[in-house]
């Protein structure tokens, strides 16, 4: 009975740290979609945690920390934007721009506004959300309804996403865009605007997946917080075919290797020690790599992705 | 000569873009300081005094440029293809273990320090050949791999020097010290300039040469401008790309072993402040001229060798460096189509 | 001129251009005061050769372009177009020479694209569209096939569809018949025809005097960005168009044919497929001799493209043997293929000729820059590059202020004659030439075809790959059909019979 304990444990764990997976995915998946490769991804999230946190410290509400993080993460999509949109530059350059600006900003901030140069903890974060009568569920009721606001709020953006990007004019216009923007703006759809639209959803999403990392995961802000995930959200998007049920599946791989080398002794006692532990702490990234290996090799993306629009 | 004229003119071009994106990082940075209360102007002249101020300090900075200019070299190289590795960090601390490794296995002596430095490079070359592979066989973007692999390969070492390679005579988790024979020598006695740092200025003008005077500076200089040229002309891709990638491992690498067998003596987890993505932006910085790189790694190292003094004398954090590093990096980019739009408006002629 | 209208705000216009005049930014004049009426209901033809300004006109009356001064008047109202969508509103479709739609998405999503007017999409309603507007033309069209998946007279069908479902009042068409077979084209007029007696009216951009004839009310020359002059085609024939057309043109010179010796590309039953993994080069077979133009004729997309890659080691050959000059060159790298002698002129030249933002020198030394003298032992020698250069600029007549100067300064027909300058002194036997004469005025074109030719009489072969009928008829000595992958019939310029040679286009011979 243990055993399986464990197990619905390292269901719901796995439930619960693919929740900024999740978001960051979709919403890459969005502005991929029409056609922007945005590997500021990772900087809109570590602003999204840090604003986040920023927000609920000095305000001393969650809630207004949470209204931070969205304003900082789409801030942060905003100005790659600006980069890749008006100042029509590569747009990989201008995503690495992003990460070394956000990492350097957070940084700096984070120094100058703590003693020590280390941010405090907070009171208080957001917890599980009890669901009434799901919750209840033997089982199934652990795994899925046991958690906070932030996985329920991923799992209902998967259609909520899927319905967008296929049953709507909007999410039509956004493919074109995607395929070819030079075709969609001859067509009449403004490919600046809808592609700020898209940059402008990821910016809400990132910065959500980054703050729920200070404001309900853990409960402080350091740079390293954000760790590789807005890169493997990038390889998620990939891996799930730019399909937001790709991507769920993406993310909960990716959370299931994650639980996977932070719990790796309480699985397998058998190999257990502080030496085996600590090398885990690598399998998530390698994962990710075999998994590109695998399943990322040459697929087709939408036709326009990463490229600049020529000048005519 | 009119071959002179026109690289001139790209190279006036670049200058410029360098001496706007470091004066629009000085002035923002100015006004971060100012909300803190800091004069700047006496802030960034504690910075020039702590990175160039006496002989000590001097060669200090200079310490500090070498293994900046190294990782940077390489990765000119690379981004000159258009191959954007933003793995050195991970490529730098496995060249740097691997190479201890060997320091340490081999003893003592001249012998030892090659090898080191030999199996350094070629640990760096190793952890670029991964994603170079997935990136030339599979079509997998060289970002997402490199920046992985960073993660892999600093995990790696991280727990290589807490459990098999640990040091047995220290508290911190560090790998055992190389035997003091096989360190580089250092070449101004009562400082700490080591044979390494000269090393780190004679590949400025070999680097130079390759790309300007070799088939294989010519080749990559196509593939980056255009691989559907280049694929045309008889030129394999591929390879380039994958010869250009893992070139700059070998130099991270070669930076990460230079570091310990001339300074560090030990791989630490505090073996490399981010030098592989200081590296980044002194690349573009330089705009990928081997000249240009060199005179920005000694900016770089120079703003963070300065800031430590900054943060004695003046309390400002070390994450200034960071900071401005972003800074520069968007600055860098936003300065080419800024400039297209002053000569598109007469007011600057080039 | 005596005809030229001058009330802008007469209903009888259905469009009116008024001293239009469009500069390009890099300084190009593409209209120069134009002043043209077009009246409701009428085909209206604008002949002129490449770059005497026609598709630039089109784009500002269907609001893509903005002229620099001048006023469109629609329907007798002075219009200011900002976007296309202005244009759509005031019932003015284009379809492009490329076309708009998108080869990802299914016919029935392409047209939704511009008619979804809600946030959501309502499929049923395009559907229903599609039915009755393609039953209304005469067609069929499944709206759930995808665009790739359509052969290129089928997709321009969904363009023109795509402009009804949307009841566009005047249709604009872009060189619409150079993806057509000529027969074709015969049932394309007709749908014209038609879509005339329902009372559109439709401006045809053309280079083809024959179709201009054939299928206008009234023919509108351009020349150098202005109107010559506007005739009624009941009082036009070939002779005043042409003379309209171009200035002091000489008669083409009379092209002597070859004289073919030994095989120099043999290619036996070759499989190749595209980018998408389909087949495209279907079991094709194909000799090209010393001293002989050998011209592929088909409507595009019938397998061209992946021939000529395969041939120069771009693209995998999946079985079938390639020699060329008796050696195997199946799946050899392109640079071992280039040793033994390819020479290659691009159709994309801008993307795939030459490397824009790098020098002269740069881009002729690209196929020979790992020999002597540009080379030795990996070294360069510039000195030896720039020499070239100069040389070449000079033997080519490549205007051309510096050896260094970035390519990207040059005009498209220099760029042109720099290919050709490189590909011809290399030393080959056997070139491809790919659209060689794309977008290049009567003049330039005059001057590579004589290349071309002057190349053969010293006995080299070439695959002459055109969309272009009447360039592959005057140099080619054979025409091969290509259709679906395989080469479907070959005639010779002597006694031509176009009739049977359009069947072969379309793959009904």
């Amino acid at each position: 009975m243990i055993e399986w304990a464990i197990l619905v444990g390292v269901a719901a764990a796995t439930l619960r740290v693919a929740a900024p997976l999740i978001l960051a995915s979709l919403g890459e998946t969005v502005v991929e979609k029409a056609g922007l490769l945005n590997l500021g991804l990772q900087g809109a999230m570590l602003v999204g945690a840090f604003s986040g946190f920023m927000g609920a410290f000095f305000t001393g509400s969650l809630w207004l920390g949470l209204v931070c993080c969205v304003i900082g993460g789409t801030i942060t999509t905003l100005l790659y934007g600006v980069l890749v949109i008006n100042l029509n530059l590569d747009q990989v350059v201008s995503g690495l721009a992003i990460n070394l600006l956000a990492g350097g900003l957070t940084l700096y901030f984070t120094r100058a506004l703590f003693t020590g140069g280390v941010a405090p903890y907070l009171q208080e974060l957001f917890g599980p959300m009890q669901i009434p009568l799901l919750g209840s569920i033997p089982i199934l009721g652990e795994i899925i309804f046991s958690h906070t606001g932030f996985v329920y709020f991923g799992l209902i953006c998967v259609p909520l996403i899927s319905i967008l990007l296929t049953k709507t004019t909007f999410g039509l216009r956004l493919r074109s865009i995607g395929e070819d923007p030079v075709i969609a703006s001859y067509l009449g759809i403004d490919v600046v605007k809808m592609r700020y639209v898209a940059l402008f959803i990821e910016g809400i999403l990132a910065g959500i997946a980054g703050g729920l990392l200070t404001i309900s995961m853990f409960n402080t802000f350091d740079t390293r917080i954000v760790a590789a995930r807005g890169f493997v959200a990038v390889s998620i998007v990939i891996l799930g075919r730019w399909n937001p049920l790709g991507v769920l599946a993406g993310s909960l791989l990716f959370g299931f290797t994650e639980v996977l080398s932070l719990r790796i002794g309480i699985l397998f006692p058998e190999i257990s020690s502080a030496s085996t532990n600590q090398l885990f702490a690598l399998l998530p990234y390698l994962v990710a790599l075999i998994a590109l290996i695998v399943g990322g090799r040459r697929v087709r993306g939408p036709a326009s992705l990463g490229k600049r629009v020529g000048r005519e | 000569m009119s071959d002179r004229y026109v690289v001139s003119r790209g190279t006036k071009r670049s200058i410029i873009k360098a001496l706007l994106s470091v004066l629009l990082t000085f002035a923002v940075t100015s006004v971060i300081l100012l909300m803190s209360n800091v004069n700047p102007v006496l802030a960034f002249i504690y910075m020039f005094q702590g990175a160039f101020g006496d002989i000590n300090l001097l060669s200090e900075t200079l310490v500090r440029t070498s293994p900046i200019m190294v990782v940077s070299l390489g990765l000119a190289v690379s981004f000159k293809c258009k191959v954007w590795n933003i793995g050195a960090e991970g490529q730098l601390y496995i060249g740097a273990m691997l190479g201890t490794i060997v320091a340490i296995g081999i003893g003592g002596g001249l012998l030892s320090l090659l090898c080191a430095l030999f199996v350094g490079a070629m640990g760096g070359l190793c952890w670029a050949a991964v994603p170079a592979l997935m990136k030339v066989k599979l079509g997998i973007n060289e970002v997402i791999t490199t920046f992985l692999m960073n993660f892999v390969g600093i995990y790696l070492v991280q727990w290589m020097i807490s459990y098999p390679f640990r040091s047995p005579d220290t508290y911190f988790p560090e790998s055992a010290a190389v035997p003091a024979s096989s360190a580089l020598m250092i070449i101004l006695p009562g400082t700490r300039l080591h044979l390494g740092v000269a090393l780190a200025l004679a590949l400025v003008p070999i680097i130079y040469f390759l790309m300007e005077r070799t088939t294989f500076g010519y080749k990559v200089n196509v593939v980056g401008e255009n691989p559907e040229v280049a694929r045309y002309g008889g030129i394999k891709v591929g390879k380039i790309v994958f010869a250009s990638l893992i070139f700059s491992g070998v130099l991270a690498g070669l930076a990460g072993i230079t570091e310990v067998m001339g300074i560090q003596y030990r791989v630490r987890g505090s073996l490399s402040p981010g030098y592989g993505y200081t590296g980044i932006v002194v690349a573009l910085l330089g705009n990928n001229n081997p000249l240009g790189v060199a005179l920005s790694s000694i900016f770089l190292a120079a703003i963070m060798n300065g800031s430590s003094t900054l943060a004695w004398a003046m309390n400002i954090p070390m994450g200034i460096v960071d900071l401005m590093q972003g800074l520069l990096f968007i600055f860098v980019l936003a300065s080419e189509p800024f400039i297209r739009f002053l000569e598109g408006r007469g007011v600057l002629r080039l | 001129m005596d005809n030229r209208p001058s009330d802008p705000k007469k209903e009888d216009y259905a469009i009116f251009l008024k001293e239009i005049t469009k500069t390009f930014p890099n300084g190009t004049v593409a209209n120069f005061g134009i002043t043209l009426g077009i009246l409701k209901g009428e085909v209206h033809a604008i002949l002129g050769e490449n770059g005497a300004g026609k598709t630039t006109l089109l784009r500002m009356i269907s609001g893509i372009l903005k002229p620099d001064s001048g006023e469109i008047f629609i329907d007798g109202k002075s219009a200011k177009m900002r976007d296309p969508m202005d244009a759509s509103r005031l019932g003015i479709g284009m379809v492009h020479q490329h076309f708009t739609l998108i080869p990802e998405f299914t016919v029935r999503e392409n047209v939704a694209l511009v008619l979804a007017e809600s946030g959501w999409l309502d499929l049923k309603k395009v559907d229903a569209k599609i039915v009755e507007v393609s039953e209304k033309m005469g067609i069929e069209i499944d709206p759930e096939a995808k665009i790739e998946n359509l052969p290129v007279g089928k997709r321009q069908l969904v363009e023109i569809l795509r402009l009804l479902c949307r009841d566009v009042k005047i249709l604009l068409l872009d060189e619409p018949t150079s993806v057509l077979t000529p027969i074709e084209v015969d049932s394309f007029f007709r749908i014209i025809r038609d879509l005339k007696s329902s009372g559109k009216t439709i401006v045809l951009v053309t280079h083809k005097m024959k179709e201009a004839l054939k299928i206008s009310d009234r023919v509108t020359v351009l020349r150098g960005g202005r109107v010559i002059r506007t005739v009624p085609t009941t009082e036009a024939d070939e002779a005043l168009l042409a003379s309209l057309v171009v200035e002091g043109l000489a008669a083409p010179p009379v092209v002597k044919r070859g004289t073919p010796g030994d095989p120099i590309l043999s290619i036996d039953s070759i499989i190749v497929k595209d980018d998408r993994g389909r087949t495209a080069v279907d079991g094709l077979s194909l000799v090209v001799r010393a001293g002989e133009i050998v011209g592929i004729a088909g409507v595009a997309g019938n397998g061209q493209k992946e021939l000529v890659e395969a041939i120069s080691g771009l693209r995998r050959v999946e079985s079938g043997i390639i020699t060329l000059s008796s050696q195997d060159i199946t799946n050899k790298s392109t640079r071992f293929i280039i040793e033994k002698g390819l020479s290659y002129i691009p159709e994309d030249r801008m993307h795939r000729g030459v490397v824009l933002t790098m020098g002269i020198h740069d881009n002729l030394a690209l196929k020979c820059i790992e020999r002597p003298p540009m080379s030795k032992n990996w070294v360069i020698d510039r000195r030896s590059m720039i020499n070239y250069a100069e040389r070449l600029i000079s033997d080519f007549s490549i205007k051309a202020s510096d050896p260094c100067m970035s390519v990207e300064n040059l005009s498209g027909g220099n760029i042109q004659k720099l290919i050709i300058a490189r590909e011809l002194s290399n030393g080959g036997t056997f070139l491809i030439a790919e659209q060689p004469t794309a977008g290049l005025d009567i003049k330039a074109s005059e001057v590579v075809h004589q290349r071309l030719i002057d190349l053969r009489s010293r006995g080299a072969g070439i695959l002459l790959v055109s969309s272009d009928l009447d360039e592959i008829i005057k140099l080619s000595d054979r025409i091969c059909v290509m259709f679906g992958g395989k080469i479907v019939g070959e005639f010779f310029p002597e006694n031509l019979d176009l009739e049977r040679l359009s069947r072969a286009m379309l793959g009904a011979e």
